[in-house]
């Protein structure tokens, strides 16, 4: 039973790093522009694909590397020819924008690469699992835990250490005082997107190595992130860590117990954080606007 | 709008509506095609309720039109073969979780407000997609029908005449505008606009902000699980699809389209989507990226709506 | 029996303390005026009396009623209505429907879902002589946010008479305004004051129209008291207008 348990907590943490890497990309744009990019999952979908399509010319870890920019290099047009006209406007609009966008992005994807599953392939050093005792210890699940603890850790390095960084989480207090002390709050928004795309076409890649490639991978993804942002905390992108964290460890559990429920217990997570604590665990009181 | 110009829209909306069923056929159209832009049309009014008239951004109404679908379903197919008794099952079903729900969230706001109400549309979703052996799962709940309407004195086939079926769905139809539009001309519609004008200053004269859009939230979705009611019944079927966060979209974008601050304006979107949607999806299978597109097109260049735009010609 | 005693009320924001420690004690009829630096806590005052946000410590009480912790909207219910530094308004709206609203909350309406043609009639009334009070007749059916400043401040304290209030917060009612436009505000707040016999407490920057309205003084600077009493002694007061010559540096 321990072993079970076990297995299911580790799945469930590195389904949970997954769901954060996604939800960090979501609720960084969030945060400094306020849109809600429904197209995220799309873009997930995307940097799978193209990194498919890359691997018989740069291979698996060329692709790994090539992809995410590719899919933040798209993010960036998006942004600045379309995205960028709804900011001052109702948040109304770019939700409908971003949906729109989510079906033209699925459509697209079926259209250019097919409807049907395509199997990622993954190099062979790293699905042999690592020991016969612990055999869900493959070595792409320690692999993708790693790159997205290295990438989690990067993305806070940068928002900490470096200049955009600091201009990024100024201007998600205060977007107003940052432009008057001079800085290009345009190219800012858009450097912010394209960071956070990054992060969904990398998540889109690792994705493919570990569920194959589909078109419908972007929409079946999309609500773990914005669960997580609502669980771990609005406003919060450690929040948004936890709460991916936690509905991953959360699921992993529930599929020991109740199997039916696992998709079912992130939703219950939600409605115990609205009714006790509406801003979410790590979110700043008053942060519901 | 001054009141001669409000009257005349109200009269000539009627007089097609009215007889739509003759004219339809006319125009490439059909019954069922009227059908359905009545019933979505409905469902984006009443998302406009929330949306255009008290400014509240709810992403989510496909729960509450999906709830309403399957409980009208349900009914039939479990319990009694009565379509009145299916819609007022369905009808309850979808207020009473709209009622819970609303407590939950609204404390929220913008964007926040906005997430939370896509998210339990999913929760919905999915719970009709797990629950296969009640619900019949992603393929839907079939093995039911709409029943005749026996009022005493006669009977309407509203199975076998489609004209009879529509004209039945236009008077729940008449009789749900009606109330909506009394709501929004009355004192409490008033504050409904005021939260949407400037929530600050409707606290600050008073109004208890969260308790007036949990009422709107309520209201909207009680005429949101009729439409689904109603959409099950025209359909004889109900799916999952009913519940899907980009049925929620439709509806926002209908009402948009149409134009939010006018009454009816959702109306006049529904026709067209509907209308769009079904020309293209003969044409092409590639309809998503067309709706897709569609709804960047409509964001980046009519965001004021049909309507919208037609008032702004008749005011300059 | 004063209307309301606010006692040694303070607000902390993390570190920053932006009222320290204030009290106020305001008679039925009186017209206080709150001035003092920029800066000085007096906004945030007013928006720990009109229940913006809860006091980090302190009470407030009003008509005898402890309300430091009831929400804003309950305030405005017990005969509190404020107005904002930027006005607070319905823009889109006309005059007429801005003032329509909180005539409809103050008659306990406001859940109604529908209206006979009588209370109708009877609320259009209300409306206009408001709008006559308030010399904004001429102006009922334009958007309220194409009016001239003047008109706006005139609609949002109209706004607020409407709700047949015991005590009016007005904050910085003539700030942005040119002279004439400050004249027929300060002949409105001293009308109401006298006519309706309103308790007004006012947040001023303008001397002359302090002057002219005020009983009493009350001078923030830095989140606490500095000084309090007639204007004629608070004129005089050299703490005053040091606190006011130091901050202009």
């Amino acid at each position: 039973m321990t072993q079970v348990l076990v297995f299911n907590v580790f799945n469930g943490l590195i389904v949970g790093a997954f769901y954060a890497l996604m939800a960090l990309g979501l609720s960084l744009i969030l945060n400094l522009s306020g849109v809600i990019n429904f197209a995220h999952g799309g873009f997930l979908a995307l940097g799978g694909y193209l990194a498919y399509t890359l691997i018989p010319y740069i291979g698996f870890w060329g692709a790994l590397v090539v992809a995410p920019f590719l899919t933040a290099a798209i993010g960036l047009v998006v942004e600045r020819l379309l995205i960028r006209r709804l900011y001052g406007r109702d948040p109304l609009y770019s939700l409908l924008l971003t949906f729109g966008l989510a079906y033209m992005f699925e459509d697209g994807t079926r259209y250019i690469w097919g409807a049907t599953s395509l199997p990622y392939p993954v190099p062979a050093i790293l699905t042999t699992p690592l020991s016969t005792e612990f055999f869900f210890l493959t070595g792409y699940r320690l692999f993708m835990v790693g790159l997205v603890a290295v990438a989690v850790a990067s993305l806070f390095v940068i928002l900490s250490r470096t200049r955009l960084g600091m201009r990024i989480r100024a201007g998600t207090l205060d977007l107003e005082t940052v432009s008057v002390l001079g800085v290009n709050v345009r190219i800012l928004r858009n450097l912010n997107f394209g960071l956070g795309i990054y992060l969904a076409g990398l998540a889109g890649v690792l994705a493919a190595g570990m569920l194959g490639l589909a078109p419908t991978i972007g929409a079946s993804l999309i609500m773990p992130s914005f669960v997580a942002i609502i669980v771990g905390g609005l406003g919060s992108l450690p929040g948004t860590l936890l709460g991916g964290l936690l509905i991953g460890v959360a699921s992993g559990i529930t599929t020991v117990f109740f199997p039916s429920a696992t998709e079912a217990v992130m939703y219950v997570m939600m409605g115990l954080v609205l009714l006790l604590r509406p801003q979410g665990l790590l979110g700043e009181e008053g942060r519901t606007q | 709008m001054n009141g001669l110009n409000k009257q005349a829209t109200n009269a000539a909306v009627w007089l097609v509506l009215l007889t739509m069923p003759y004219w339809m056929g006319a125009v490439g159209g059909y019954t069922e095609l009227a059908c359905r832009i009545l019933v979505l049309g409905l469902a984006a009014m009443a998302l406009n309720f929330l949306l255009g008239f008290t400014g509240v951004l709810s992403f989510g109404h496909a729960a509450y039109f999906g709830l309403g679908a399957y409980g009208a379903a349900m009914t039939l197919r479990y319990l009694v073969p009565s379509t009145p008794l299916s819609i007022v099952v369905g009808v309850a079903v979808g207020t009473l979780a709209a009622a819970i729900i609303g407590a939950m969230i609204v404390k929220l706001r913008g964007v926040y407000f906005a997430m939370v109400t896509i998210a339990f549309g999913q929760v919905f979703y999915f719970i009709t997609f797990r629950w296969n052996s009640v619900t019949g799962g992603d393929d839907g709940l079939t093995g039911w029908k709409r029943q005749a309407l026996k009022l005493g004195f006669t009977t309407i086939d509203i199975l076998g005449n489609d004209k009879a079926f529509y004209y039945t769905i236009l008077v729940l139809f008449a009789v749900a505008a009606g109330v909506m539009a009394l709501l929004l001309r009355s004192p409490f519609g008033r504050t409904l606009v005021a939260i949407r004008e400037n929530e600050r200053r409707a606290r600050f004269l008073g109004i208890p902000v969260e308790q007036h859009i949990w009422l709107s939230f309520v209201i909207s979705c009680l005429f949101a699980s009729l439409a689904g009611t109603l959409y099950a019944l025209l359909n004889n079927f109900t799916d999952p699809r009913a519940l899907y966060w980009g049925q929620s979209g439709n509806f926002v974008i209908m009402a948009v389209l149409g134009g939010m601050r006018s009454f009816w304006g959702p109306l006049v979107g529904a026709a067209i989507f509907v209308v769009l949607q079904d020309y293209v999806s003969t044409q092409t299978e590639n309809w998503m990226s067309f709706v897709g597109l569609f709804f960047v097109l409509v964001v980046l260049f009519f965001p004021r709506g049909v309507l919208g735009i037609l008032r702004r010609k008749a005011a300059s | 029996m004063s209307l309301l005693r606010v006692e040694n009320v303070s607000q902390h924001f993390g570190s920053l303390i932006a009222v320290n420690g204030v009290s106020l004690t305001v008679g039925p009829g009186e017209l206080r005026a709150v001035i003092g630096p920029n800066g000085a806590g007096k906004t945030t005052f007013f928006n720990l009396v009109s229940g913006f946000f809860p006091p980090t410590a302190g009470r407030i009480v009003f008509d005898g009623k402890d309300i430091t912790a009831l929400p804003a909207h309950k305030r405005v219910t017990m005969g509190m209505a404020r107005t904002f530094q930027i006005t607070e308004i319905f823009p889109e709206l006309s005059v007429r429907e801005n003032l329509r609203i909180p005539v409809e909350v103050a008659a306990g309406m406001r859940l109604m879902p529908w209206q006979s043609r009588k209370t109708d009639a009877e609320m259009q009334e209300r409306v206009a002589q408001l709008m006559e009070l308030g010399g904004l007749a001429a102006k009922a059916d334009r958007l309220v946010g194409e009016l001239p400043h003047g008109d706006q401040r005139a609609t949002e304290i109209m706004m607020s008479l409407a709700l047949k209030p015991r005590l009016l917060l007005l904050d910085e009612p003539t700030a942005g305004m040119g002279d004439q436009e400050t004249y027929d505000i300060t002949r409105l707040i001293r009308r109401l004051h006298k006519d309706q016999k309103l308790t007004i407490v006012l947040i001023e920057h303008d001397m002359r129209v302090i002057f002219h309205l005020a009983d009493r003084i009350m001078v923030l600077a830095e989140g606490s008291i500095l000084a309090e009493g007639t204007p004629v002694e608070i004129a005089a007061d050299e703490r005053v207008q040091a606190a006011y010559l130091g901050k202009a540096a």
